[in-house]
């Protein structure tokens, strides 16, 4: 317990992973599934980010005398997650773009609706 | 100059992947893709000559020190794939040159090649990258491109199964994510040797992150490649995509996760470290699994591509089966099976592919006396699932060979029950295409012999791909030592 709150970063960013991924499979909505799919993302930004971070320090940006160590946070994991942005971004449009379409052929979003359409194709 | 070829390879297929959609005429966009291919089949195998002469090497860009930069790690395993991938690729291109128009509207055609382009970049960037988040770009890369590939046949059932493989890859990219952030707290490293190098001096202080780095690698990396019990996006991608596009999908697309697990358990945590954590033993059991359940799922189903699409997921049991086995044996055996179910699964897919499209119905029914109709098509096939069902001499049979020895050598010989068992079930789905294809005078009724006139351009990479993998399993002793010498 003790653990869970000292690392309060981390606890949160799971918790937001778990919200994000129940939505993500239990909603049929492609909508909703798709902001689930954003709430996990930055769920993984918040713990990876939280990584790189030290309490009241600066970003690396060397202003005036150079500083001691702890001073500054490490600013790898902010870097990276800027890429993990635009993958995510990107997904997500490419994920809108897929749900346009369907819209468009089946005239609904809901993707249970649409494997009814789909009709069986005895898997089970 | 040949140790840069690898990174050269990347930013050829990038650069050259957006000039596609800016060729009017189709002939050319041929033309180009053609010549694209080719040079990357030289130029990977020079990587491979280069590798055979000098070793192993790492290949740093950006900054000269592996600290700052990204690295490119080019063993023998990594090289023999680049070739086996790139001649795949080139044999794909070659079919598709003679059967995409009819199945995508022509104005797709440029956009087509630009994401095949797009994904061969992305699949052996995955395979050279030594740096995890490097890895992790190339794989969401691989994703978009491959649900591309789906799509762009523009039907209702092609963008359901791309959506569906698009949620469950987030997942599985998802995961993966985490894990890379989770490895990172621990060792402040991405490159997988400095990684290894800190794990090594520290694993002990870290007893449960070992456990949950490696099970959230597996998992994630276990949707994307179809992993039993993940595999539920799998048969419809597959069986719904351009036939050119289900080739490449089931037989590379799958793969390279796999290779990308072989990285993390081998180059980053090392054998020993590995050998208690009950991971292993979970991937043992998914990958056996696997190979009994896809197998019996391929049995129940009624379309061709469905069926081979499931088939897939049995050989993932295979290759997740060596892996499981934690020994170096098992993954030596796990990278030939690759290998040899790569150019296996590639020419079935191109085979049922011509199937359906001369005989015009999707489903295996119908496909009875077809070897009347189209003798040397059905012949291949008959090779190919040869292979698949494990007849000495065939690469199937190969790997199903060694890893029963690998499983001997662990003194696990109930785990050779599921590789005889797995075999036997193969059987049940594939032969009998052939047997009611060729015999059976009920069947043969209304078919006029050699009525269906396949075209030589879809025929020539189909017998390529079938004596590559004959060449697979003669010289299979050869190729073994020589991926077995990154295991060293």
């Amino acid at each position: 317990m003790k653990g869970l709150l000292t690392n309060y970063y981390e606890t949160a960013a799971i918790i937001l992973f778990g919200i994000g991924f129940a939505t993500l499979m239990l909603h049929s909505n492609l909508i909703k599934k798709i902001i689930g799919m954003n709430i996990m993302d930055t769920a993984i930004f918040l713990f990876f980010i939280a990584k790189g971070y030290i309490f009241e320090s600066q970003a690396p940006i060397i202003r005036g005398e150079l500083k001691t160590v702890y001073a500054y946070v490490n600013p790898v994991p902010s870097a990276l997650m800027l890429t993990g942005i635009v993958v995510a971004v990107t997904t997500t449009a490419f994920a809108l773009a897929l749900t346009i379409k369907l819209n468009e052929k089946y005239h609904t979003v809901d993707l249970d609706k649409i494997m009814e359409m789909e009709g069986d194709k005895n898997d089970e | 100059m040949t140790s840069n070829l690898p990174l050269i390879n990347i930013m050829f297929l990038m650069i050259t992947a957006f000039a596609f959609p800016l060729i009017k005429k189709i002939k050319y966009i041929y033309f180009f893709s053609y010549i694209i291919h080719i040079l990357l089949v030289i130029s990977t195998l020079a990587t491979l000559m280069f590798v055979v002469n000098h070793g192993a090497y790492a290949l740093n860009i950006g900054y000269p020190d592996t600290f700052m930069g990204i690295q490119l790690y080019i063993s023998h395993v990594e090289a023999l794939l680049g070739v086996v991938f790139s001649i795949i690729f080139l044999m794909v291109v070659i079919f598709a040159s003679s059967t995409i128009d009819k199945e995508i509207s022509e104005n797709r055609i440029g956009l087509f090649y630009l994401l095949v382009n797009i994904l061969y970049t992305s699949l052996i960037g995955v395979i050279y990258s030594n740096d995890l988040f490097n890895a992790y770009v190339f794989i969401e890369v691989s994703t978009l491109s491959a649900c591309g590939l789906i799509i762009i046949k523009d039907k209702g059932e092609t963008i359901l199964a791309a959506i569906k493989y698009l949620i469950m890859s987030t997942v599985g990219s998802g995961l993966v994510l985490m894990s890379i952030a989770y490895l990172y707290s621990i060792t402040g490293h991405l490159n997988i040797l400095l990684s290894h190098n800190v794990i090594v001096a520290t694993y002990q202080d870290y007893p449960n992150s070992v456990l949950i780095i490696l099970s959230l690698f597996t998992l994630g990396l276990g949707v994307k490649s179809a992993l039993f019990p993940l595999h539920g996006w799998l048969p419809d991608a597959h069986s719904s995509a351009p036939t050119p596009s289900s080739a490449i999908l089931s037989s590379l697309v799958i793969k390279v996760y796999m290779v990308l697990l072989i990285k993390i358990i081998f180059r980053l945590f090392g054998l020993n470290i590995v050998k208690d954590i009950v991971i292993m033993d979970i991937i043992l059991l998914l990958g056996s699994a696997g190979m009994i359940f896809g197998s019996v799922m391929a049995i129940k189903q009624k379309e061709l591509k469905r069926m081979v699409a499931y088939s897939s997921v049995a050989q993932i049991g295979y290759v997740a089966f060596g892996i499981g086995l934690g020994s170096i044996a098992g993954l030596t055996i796990a990278v030939y099976h690759i290998i040899g179910h790569a150019l296996t699964k590639s020419s079935i897919f191109l085979i049922s592919g011509l199937m359906i499209s001369q005989n015009k119905s999707k489903y295996i029914e119908d496909l009875k006396g077809i070897g009347h109709e189209m003798p040397i098509t059905l012949i291949l096939f008959t090779l190919a699932s040869f292979s698949m069902v494990g007849i000495p001499i065939f690469p199937g049979f190969i790997s199903k060979w060694y890893l029963s020895l690998a499983c001997l050598e662990l003194n696990r010989i109930s785990l050779i029950l599921i590789i005889l068992a797995s075999s036997l079930l193969n059987l049940l789905y594939y032969f009998p295409i052939v047997i009611n294809g060729f015999f059976g005078k009920e069947n043969l009724k209304g078919r006029i012999r050699k009525s269906k006139k396949v075209n030589p351009y879809s025929l020539f990479p189909i017998v390529t791909l079938i004596i590559l993998m004959l060449l697979t399993g003669l010289f299979s002793g050869r190729i073994i030592d020589f991926i077995a010498l990154s295991f060293a």
